[in-house]
């Protein structure tokens, strides 16, 4: 079929293909490999996103399995189906199971699949990118679960408090376990919330502008935000405390300088917003179906979008209001108790608008609806017990007890489950082709209702009695017991409930019947895909001009499925999508995506015996695990883009758009903006820390250490600004022309950016000693080995830059990556004045 | 075409920022009057650092009235078009979200700093 691709550089999808051959040569291009192998090097969007999915629900069953057992042990007083130690594992597994591997990995699937579906586009930008972050999150998972059969679970809480979990408290691996496995599966959140800005921003249809974005999308672009600044603080205190537990710095330890309580700032300045991480996306799910079985479109479109926006932001203003016991001063306690109740409003927003299309529609009850009604009902009753917990007096009352054990779930599960269940049950044509069983589905439904609240609303008394949460029995004089035995008996209803509800899904798949295309008449795009959805999403690439085309214009589900739109013909056998401008959405440059590879898993891989030999102390392993793991991304980043991609391709007939390596918008330029607001956000996190611990010690700098500017310091200064010239220059050098000269100019920031560490560094061994000494060591040595991890990768970078313009890869057109370099590079060095003046200037006047 | 008005998704979600901001450097000047008594001496019957946090409030409250303001002249103007293209639409949309999110960061702030009326710096 050498006839498909007459041209490579300028490909003319004329008429000389039929329509059978193209949507062949689309499924050949967009088809994961055959057998095994192609499971495991597949990135298809479709394909990950429902992995994430089904594992998320796999760890559903093992967190809930975890928890029949917790409310066994509660059932009656002084039972011992767990002993003690046991009973604090399973709590901690559940906790952590339920909220890092199924909460927010089940939401990144329903959004990883949905979003590209919703948008008109046939894939996320970055495919390898989805496929590292599921095997990340699987090894993670894996990783944390290995702890059972070496013997040492993780027993400290899902909150990891110090210091009990410092190596004092808890010796044993058992909370290595917690904090590498927890941060490997988290990597899969990260680059989720890089995937989906980039993927909401830049690849949405031609036509869809922000106005007409479906509100998941607004939902699923906020939590990305909301992920990039909310998860680095949780990744900081989990590095600070292995390191603490590995190499005995001082962070938490109040002996030497440290601070307990750093850790619980740190982790609920991550664990509030990280609900919200939860609910946003939950919310987005409502919105999308209420429309639907309501038959109108939402009401008040722009203020949804308002509650999901103020809603982002508020939440970061919550976390200590999960403290307001530990000692704090009622004026702060006042502050957040302020702001845990503002973020009522933005939630009420929502509702309230949810409520009114419903009351403007004519309401239809299939099973999505009822599942629906049940989050109304749940989570409606769990905000209110949040506004209650708001209150400083009755939140030392609550504290601590069943009470807010019966909150949270409200919450998580009203606020998750319930709408996840909803988006399950209204997707489910989609991805499988075939109808749910009606009768089996609805009682699914009332099972988990029905067992969700006897279990729960029991515990709303029990914990105002005054029975404490995370001990593994309670006094008989309490006289709580008969309410226990209800809970469980009631909690294993909701488990049979929940296993009826995925073996429905799992028949649907094989047993269902041959459902009609669109069966609940929705209006947003992904609808007008074929179910079960083919792997290229959409033959050609809608236009649109609605918030809800299918119900504006019902030919858009033809014109989508013909081949002669929007890069109807598969260009020179590779993928490709369009990449449209952020507010207009007009369609500004094609995007040319990976293929199927194996590099995604060979890199977990390598991360997964790295983390190995770091939790056996076999450090020489991990070092040595680094080699090849720089080296499988250097060649993931060689194979894109290179110079025998064409500089533009012609995606319809007389529309010629220019691919991604000369355009403004670049994914790869967002995905630089997305990448620095994470670790913008982790050095905060660090920089905070830093003042945390020196507002709290008694001596600041301690242990005799004082650090202040002198003269090697001063080069050292001089060195990083040198460095920041030479990566300013070398774009401005590509640009006209002078591909030597800009080879030069990295080079010349490479060696100026090493040249500052070799003056820093030696420089603050001198002046503050060992780091185990004090907090003041650790928290320095931390700071400034933080700026020489990031030199080294600007020098990576700058590296690999330099080579890709040696080989024609980059150049004056083709100039990306020259800016990606660059704009790395200014962050380096803005980082680096900032530690600088930390270091140096900050103990003069402390 | 009112020369396309600076409201993107950044200029939006700027009056919010200044929420957070508010938020940090209220609750982190609270955090040093208390553990390193600063701000404490009384002024006018008040203590300085009650006089600075408010200060503060009547700042922040003034920044996110001026996003507010221009917001809401851009979305006059954007209503008062009638041509019924696409980026009228859109400009309308995307100015009364940021008159929008400008009133909720106004709520947000002022319910906030709500304590600092009712609460002595460290109690």
């Amino acid at each position: 079929m050498s006839t498909l691709t007459p041209d490579h550089t300028i490909p003319t999808p004329g008429d000389h293909l039929r329509h059978a051959e193209r949507i062949a040569l689309l499924e050949r291009v967009w088809a994961n490999g055959r057998g095994l192998v192609g499971q495991l090097t597949a990135v298809n969007h479709t394909t990950i996103a429902l992995r994430f999915i089904v594992t998320g629900l796999v760890f559903l069953l093992i967190g809930g399995m975890l928890s029949m057992f917790i409310r066994l042990q509660l059932s009656w007083p002084g039972l011992n189906v767990l002993d003690p130690e046991r009973y604090a594992q399973f709590v901690t597994m559940h906790g952590t199971t339920m909220m890092f591997l199924f909460a927010v990995p089940i939401m990144e699937g329903f959004a990883m699949y949905l979003i590209p579906k919703m948008l008109g586009t046939r894939d996320l930008p970055f495919p390898r990118l989805s496929a590292f972050g599921w095997w990340c999150y699987l090894f993670g998972g894996i990783f944390l679960y290995s702890s059972f059969i070496f013997g040492s679970v993780p027993d400290g809480g899902w909150f990891m408090y110090t210091p009990l979990t410092d190596s004092t408290y808890s010796p044993g691996k058992g909370a290595d376990f917690w904090l590498i496995g927890v941060t490997f599966a988290e990597i899969a959140a990260v680059t989720a919330a890089v995937e989906l800005i980039v993927a909401i921003l830049v690849t949405r249809a031609p036509g869809m502008d922000l106005t007409r974005m479906p509100l998941f999308a607004w939902a699923v672009l906020v939590t990305a935000f909301m992920i990039a600044f909310g998860f680095p603080p949780l990744i900081l205190a989990s590095l600070l405390l292995e390191i603490q537990r590995a190499f005995d710095f001082a962070f938490f330890e109040v002996a030497r300088g440290g601070d307990p309580l750093l850790w619980q700032h740190l982790f609920w300045l991550f664990g509030h917003p990280e609900v919200y991480i939860i609910f946003l996306p939950a919310a987005g799910v409502v919105s999308t179906i209420v429309p639907t079985f309501a038959r109108r479109p939402i009401v008040g479109y722009t203020w949804v979008v308002l509650a999901l926006v103020a809603t982002g932001f508020l939440s970061f203003g919550l976390w200590v209001h999960h403290m307001f016991a530990v000692g704090i001063p009622l004026l702060a306690l006042a502050f957040f108790s302020a702001a845990s109740m503002a973020v009522a409003i933005p939630t009420g927003i929502q509702i309230f608008a949810w409520i009114a299309t419903l009351w403007a529609g004519k309401p239809w009850l299939r099973v999505p609806m009822l599942y629906i009604i049940g989050f109304f009902i749940t989570f409606v009753c769990g905000g209110l017990t949040g506004v209650m917990l708001a209150f400083v007096p009755f939140d030392w009352q609550a504290h601590d007890t069943h009470f807010v054990v019966a909150h949270l779930h409200y919450v998580l599960i009203g606020g998750m489950m319930f709408p996840m269940f909803a988006g399950l049950y209204y997707w489910l044509p989609l991805a499988s082709g075939r109808m749910p069983s009606e009768s089996l589905s609805r009682s699914g439904f009332w099972l988990v209702f029905i067992g969700f609240h006897l279990a729960f609303l029991p515990m709303h008394i029990t914990g105002l009695v005054g029975m404490p949460r995370r001990v593994d029995s309670y006094a008989m004089e309490l006289g709580v017991q008969w309410l226990n035995l209800l809970s469980t008996a009631a909690g294993f209803v909701l488990a049979v409930g929940i296993v009826a509800i995925l073996i429905d899904v799992a028949l649907c798949f094989r047993l269902g019947r041959r459902g009609t295309e669109n069966p609940w008449q929705a209006g947003t795009l992904e609808w007008a895909l074929p179910h079960p959805a083919p792997k290229y999403n959409f033959a050609s690439i809608p236009v649109v001009d609605d918030r809800n085309p299918l119900w504006h214009d019902p030919g858009v589900v033809e014109a989508t499925r013909r081949t002669d739109g929007l890069l109807g013909e598969a260009v020179d056998g590779r993928r490709w999508i369009i990449g449209t401008g952020i507010q207009s959405a007009q369609p500004e440059q094609a995007i040319r995506l990976s293929n199927s590879t194996w590099l995604p898993l060979f890199a977990a891989l390598t991360i997964a015996v790295l983390l190995g030999g770091f939790i056996t102390s076999q450090y020489w392993l991990s070092i040595l695990m680094l080699l090849p793991l720089i080296g499988l991304f250097l060649r993931w980043l060689w194979t894109v883009n290179g110079r025998e991609t064409p500089l533009e391709i012609e995606v319809a007939p007389g529309l010629r758009l220019p691919t991604q390596a000369l355009a403004r918008n670049a994914p790869g330029w967002w995905a630089l903006v997305g990448t620095l607001m994470i670790v913008g956000s982790l050095f905060a996190s660090l920089v905070f820390a830093y003042f945390y611990l020196w507002l709290n010690a008694p001596a600041w700098p301690g242990g005799g250490a004082t650090l202040t500017a002198s003269t090697p310091m001063l080069a050292a200064l001089g060195a990083l600004l040198a460095a920041g010239v030479g990566a300013w220059r070398m774009p401005i050098a590509l640009r006209a022309g002078h591909t030597r000269a800009a080879v030069i100019w990295s080079a010349f920031a490479i060696l100026s950016a090493i040249a500052c560490l070799a003056l820093q560094l030696p420089a603050i061994a001198d002046a503050v000693g060992a780091p185990q000494r004090h907090a003041y060591g650790s928290v320095v040595w931390t700071l400034a080995g933080f700026q020489a991890l990031h030199i080294a990768v600007a020098v990576l970078i700058a590296g690999f830059v330099a080579l890709r313009i040696h080989h024609g890869h980059v150049d004056a057109v083709r100039s990306l990556e020259a800016r990606i370099a660059t704009g790395f590079w200014r962050y380096v060095v803005a980082q680096g004045l900032i530690v600088w003046a930390l270091l140096h200037l900050f103990p003069r006047f402390a | 075409m009112s020369a396309m008005l600076p409201i993107g998704l950044t200029r939006m979600s700027m009056p919010l920022v200044v929420w957070a901001l508010h938020f940090v450097v209220v609750y982190s000047l609270q955090g040093l009057a208390c553990a390193r008594a600063l701000w404490r001496a009384p002024v006018a019957g008040l203590e300085t650092m009650t006089w600075v946090l408010w200060a503060l409030t009547l700042l922040a409250l003034g920044v996110i009235a001026l996003f507010g303001a221009s917001a809401l002249r851009a979305w006059r103007i954007a209503r008062a078009q009638t041509d019924g293209r696409t980026e009228t639409s859109r400009l309308r949309f995307l100015t009364a979200l940021s008159a929008l999110v400008a009133l909720i960061a106004a709520i947000g702030v002022a319910f906030t700093a709500l304590p600092v009326a009712l609460l002595p710096t460290c109690a």
